[in-house]
């Protein structure tokens, strides 16, 4: 996978042990990881039945959605300059390397880097609000 | 005797590494003497012939050709002499190519053994090379071949070995005994022969383990996992398992960190040793002593397989809120080991329930909450429900929590219970209300709800009809069709005449007894008296007659046979008349029954066809007496149906008879309203004198309901109660018959004479005969008075006399 390269935890422990900014800068270098390479695949695959597209396309501004809300959420937007430089650098060439993957791996890939994202955020969220079913 | 010696013949020659070879010769005849053998040989072509170097190597009768005198590119040509005393003799030469008689000697040391491989076991067989004597033999170069079949069994297996001194022979069966030999070559020549067997016994059961396969692999709470394995069969040998892993990107391997803690054939990866978002390359060995192997490979990301524990700490509670129906409440906690506080793990749940006899079971998603609300569960009813929980991303659904039993209690409402006694006292006010005026006033109401049921009515004639006057109708419902009466009517008359008289007196006691039918025996009779249809009758009147006492048969029979004779048709009116009545049945269905229940012909002491005066007056008495109220003499209504021909209705009876003619007159409708009413004419014309007439009144006649026959004097109201006129005069001849639907009787002057007052009964036959001028009217002529009895009917009209005035 084209994000392997990131350091990001793998463990319950070692989430939690994060502090909170810079779990959420992972979140959302997670997500602008994805962002390139979520839209020359649909770009590059308009063979695909329309639904599976319209599926591929929701996805897309899923992440774009989730991004945004993470960011004004935690508001990072100050933060965001150098964060979403170095982001987007490192975004744009780990979508060039997105390329080069197959379309399972592509899928194998994005499955396990939501699942990530998603977990993250969860840990945060009841880390921040724990009264909500946490 | 001695002589030389046989020839001696060259039988082989061998070399055994083509350095040297052998030739052994065979003698021939010793001669008898002793003999030597001397061996030359010659190479090639040349001249020179030497002498064999060594008699002693090879043994006797051989030559032993060592190296230094054999040249194996040489082709020697050998002879054998034989010598002895007297003389010699050679063999045949022998042309020997070296190379071409080389043989090896087989192999030696050969040896077995069964050693495991991968899968079988193998069969390693090992050899020596055929020893020589020379130290350099080792460097001759042998070519191997084995071979081997089993034990019981007779074809070989060959097997080209090549130059090694050893080889493994696989695929073979466990448990069976294999024979080995073998056997070499050099380069040139011949195989050499077999080596001695070697026998071996393959080991039974006895090999490698079967591939182990991994089973699952499951987290309970995504922090650490577990994998399972199933092992293969194990050989014959205790086998060991052992797991190993490696991780996605790196090359390492390694074992698995605990066996123990999850039990048998398991490894816990424990919360070090597991990553998430990463893939595991997980296999088991398995190894005895036998060999080893290796499961197929079990790749395995941590975050997909997370299996949670059921939901535990279920309880119920049952809420009661007011103004609403109760319901019930059902909590859990999540399993214990899930970390779901810190976000880490998500749990979704759902329940199932059922009743506790049910066999589906209703399953409702319930989402992340730890609380259900129940509420449209049946009271009363037992319920059985279970949680279970997964993941919200993906992994598996956990077990499911153990059995929770859910009783609905059955309360009633305050309301409802308060409604259903209240509806219960008011329904058994309103039966105990009911049941008492039943009790008190029941007659009545039974009275309202039922009438009573009335008394019996002529039957034959229609009240309704006479009621409504119209005399052709009520005519017609009497079933007088051919109302002139026929000459059968004449002599039925006659006999009928007599007949009733004796009935009468038999009708008499009869009617003593009251009984309607009794009367209704009579009634015949009398009928001929009063209606036209005398003896005729009504046919009710027959009808009965006939069927409740056939003992008068006879009165019937003569109409009948005279009716057989006459027209049948007026029978048939009869019957018809008859049929009307409700003695349908009856005598006129048989003419024969009707004949044999017509008293009239048997009785002995029939007295002149008068009989119906008499007979009736008698009877009218007797019945007015004896007779039920309800019994109203019917007086005849003419109708033109009568056809009972000639009715003699002189007598008013109240009786049955009466009823019967006037049933008679009904023929077919049951209700004649027979009006005959005294002194008045309504709209009926009448002849008659009114003051000689009297009249009786007959009011309505319904079907069992006599028309009741009133004498103006005493009655004149309708009642259906028999009002007895006749107690005062009995009209025993119908003076006329007036306005289709009235006859007119007379009085008997005989009789009664009070009441009788100008009955002329002169005039009765010219009114009878001015009667008869009228169609309608059906006649009775001339009844009978006793008086005149013994007369034998001289005041009888003769319905002879004017009957053919009817025709």
């Amino acid at each position: 996978c084209h994000t392997s390269g990131m350091l990001t935890p793998n463990g319950k422990e070692y989430a939690q042990k994060i502090p909170r900014e810079e779990l959420t800068h992972l979140i959302l270098k997670l997500l602008q990881a994805w962002k390139e390479p979520l839209s020359h695949f649909n770009q590059h695959h308009q063979e695909l039945p329309d639904d599976s597209l319209s599926k591929a396309k929701q996805i897309s501004n899923m992440v774009h959605e989730l991004k945004t809300g993470v960011e004004k959420s935690m508001g990072i937007i100050s933060n965001s300059l150098n964060g979403m430089a170095s982001s987007e650098a490192e975004g744009l060439s780990i979508g060039n390397e997105a390329d080069m993957m197959s379309d399972s791996d592509f899928i194998h890939c994005f499955r396990r880097d939501s699942n990530k994202v998603q977990s993250y955020l969860k840990i945060l969220k009841c880390r921040i609000m724990p009264e909500n079913s946490c | 005797g001695q002589s030389y010696p046989g020839k001696p013949k060259i039988i082989r020659c061998r070399s055994l590494e083509k350095e040297t070879f052998s030739c052994w010769w065979k003698p021939g005849s010793d001669g008898g003497l002793p003999t030597n053998y001397t061996l030359f040989y010659s190479k090639d072509s040349e001249e020179k012939t030497y002498e064999c170097p060594d008699y002693q190597t090879s043994g006797p009768n051989s030559c032993y050709f060592d190296k230094n005198h054999t040249n194996p590119r040489a082709t020697y040509s050998i002879t054998v002499m034989a010598t002895n005393e007297i003389g010699s003799n050679s063999s045949d030469p022998q042309y020997v190519d070296v190379t071409s008689i080389v043989q090896p000697n087989a192999p030696v040391n050969l040896s077995l053994e069964t050693k495991p491989s991968v899968n079988t076991m193998y069969l390693w067989a090992k050899w020596s090379p055929p020893p020589l004597d020379d130290v350099n033999s080792n460097s001759y170069v042998y070519h191997y071949e084995l071979r081997l079949k089993r034990e019981e069994k007779k074809e070989w297996e060959t097997i080209s070995v090549g130059v090694r001194t050893q080889y493994k022979v696989i695929r073979l069966q466990a448990g069976m005994k294999y024979v080995v030999q073998v056997r070499c070559m050099l380069d040139v020549g011949e195989w050499s022969e077999w080596s001695s067997e070697r026998c071996m016994q393959i080991p039974n059961g006895q090999s490698p383990p079967e591939k182990p396969t991994i089973i699952k692999c499951r987290s309970p709470e995504k922090e650490t996992f577990t994998c399972w394995w199933k092992p293969g069969s194990d050989g014959g040998h205790p086998t060991n398992y052992t797991l190993l892993y490696s991780k996605e990107g790196e090359e390492q391997v390694y074992e698995c960190p605990d066996y123990r803690t999850a039990g048998p054939n398991s490894c816990y990866f424990d919360k070090k040793h597991t990553s998430f978002w990463t893939i595991y390359n997980i296999t088991v060995r398995a190894t005895n002593e036998m060999g080893s192997n290796v499961s197929d490979p079990h790749y395995v990301d941590v975050t997909y397989i997370v299996q949670p524990d059921p939901p535990v700490n279920v309880t119920l509670e049952l809420k009661k809120p007011i103004n609403r129906k109760p319901y019930l409440v059902l909590t859990w906690s999540p399993p214990p080991l899930a970390d779901v506080r810190s976000g880490w793990l998500t749990l979704e749940y759902e329940l199932r329930l059922k009743p506790e006899e049910g066999e589906e079971w209703e399953t409702i998603f319930v989402g992340q909450q730890t609380q259900y609300k129940m509420f449209s569960l049946n009271p009363g009813k037992k319920y059985i429900v279970q949680i279970h929980c997964k993941p919200d991303h993906h992994g598996s659904w956990s077990e499911w929590s153990s059995e929770k039993y859910i009783q609905i209690p059955t309360d009633f409402r305050v309301k409802d219970m308060v409604v259903w006694i209240v509806v219960g006292v008011l329904s058994s006010l309103i039966c105990l209300i009911m049941s008492w005026t039943m009790v008190l006033k029941g007659y009545r109401m039974i009275a309202f709800i039922l009438p009573p049921v009335p008394g019996p009515k002529i039957k034959g004639i229609d009240t309704h009809l006479l009621e409504t006057g119209k005399s052709e109708e009520l005519l017609s419902a009497l079933g007088c069709h051919g109302f002139p009466p026929t000459s059968d009517c004449e002599e039925l008359l006659i006999e009928y005449l007599e007949v009733e008289d004796s009935e009468d007196q038999q009708l008499v006691p009869s009617h003593d007894n009251g009984h309607p039918s009794k009367n209704a025996k009579m009634i015949p009779k009398e009928t001929d008296s009063d209606s036209g249809r005398g003896s005729c009758d009504s046919p009710s009147l027959l009808s009965e007659k006939c069927r409740e006492c056939r003992t008068l048969p006879s009165i019937l029979q003569t109409p009948d046979v005279r009716d057989v004779q006459g027209s049948k048709g007026g029978k048939r009116t009869w019957e018809t008349q008859c049929i009307a009545s409700e003695q349908k049945t009856l005598l006129f269905n048989n003419e024969s029954t009707k004949s044999s229940t017509w008293p009239a012909a048997q009785l002995p002491n029939n007295q002149p066809p008068m009989f119906a005066y008499h007979s009736t007056v008698d009877a009218q008495k007797i019945t007015l007496n004896t007779t039920n109220v309800n019994i109203a003499p019917v007086l005849v209504g003419n109708e033109e149906k009568h056809q009972s021909q000639y009715p003699i209705t002189e007598t008013v009876h109240n009786d049955m008879e009466k009823q019967r003619e006037v049933e008679n007159l009904h023929s077919k409708t049951d209700q004649t309203t027979v009006q005959v009413k005294q002194n008045r004419s309504n709209d009926k014309s009448t002849f008659l004198n009114p003051k000689l007439m009297d009249y009786v009144e007959v009011h309505k006649v319904r079907q069992d309901e006599p028309a009741v026959l009133l004498k103006h004097k005493e009655n004149s109201g309708k009642t259906e109660k028999y009002t007895v006129p006749g107690t005062s005069k009995e009209y025993t001849k119908v003076s006329t018959v007036v306005d289709h639907n009235i006859l007119v009787l007379m009085p008997d002057s005989c009789i009664q004479h009070a009441s009788v007052s100008q009955e002329p009964a002169m005039e009765t036959p010219p009114n009878l005969q001015q009667g008869q001028g009228e169609k309608n009217m059906s006649y009775c002529l001339t009844a009978p008075s006793e008086c005149r009895r013994e007369t034998s009917g001289s005041e009888y009209m003769d319905p002879s006399s004017f009957m053919p005035s009817f025709k």
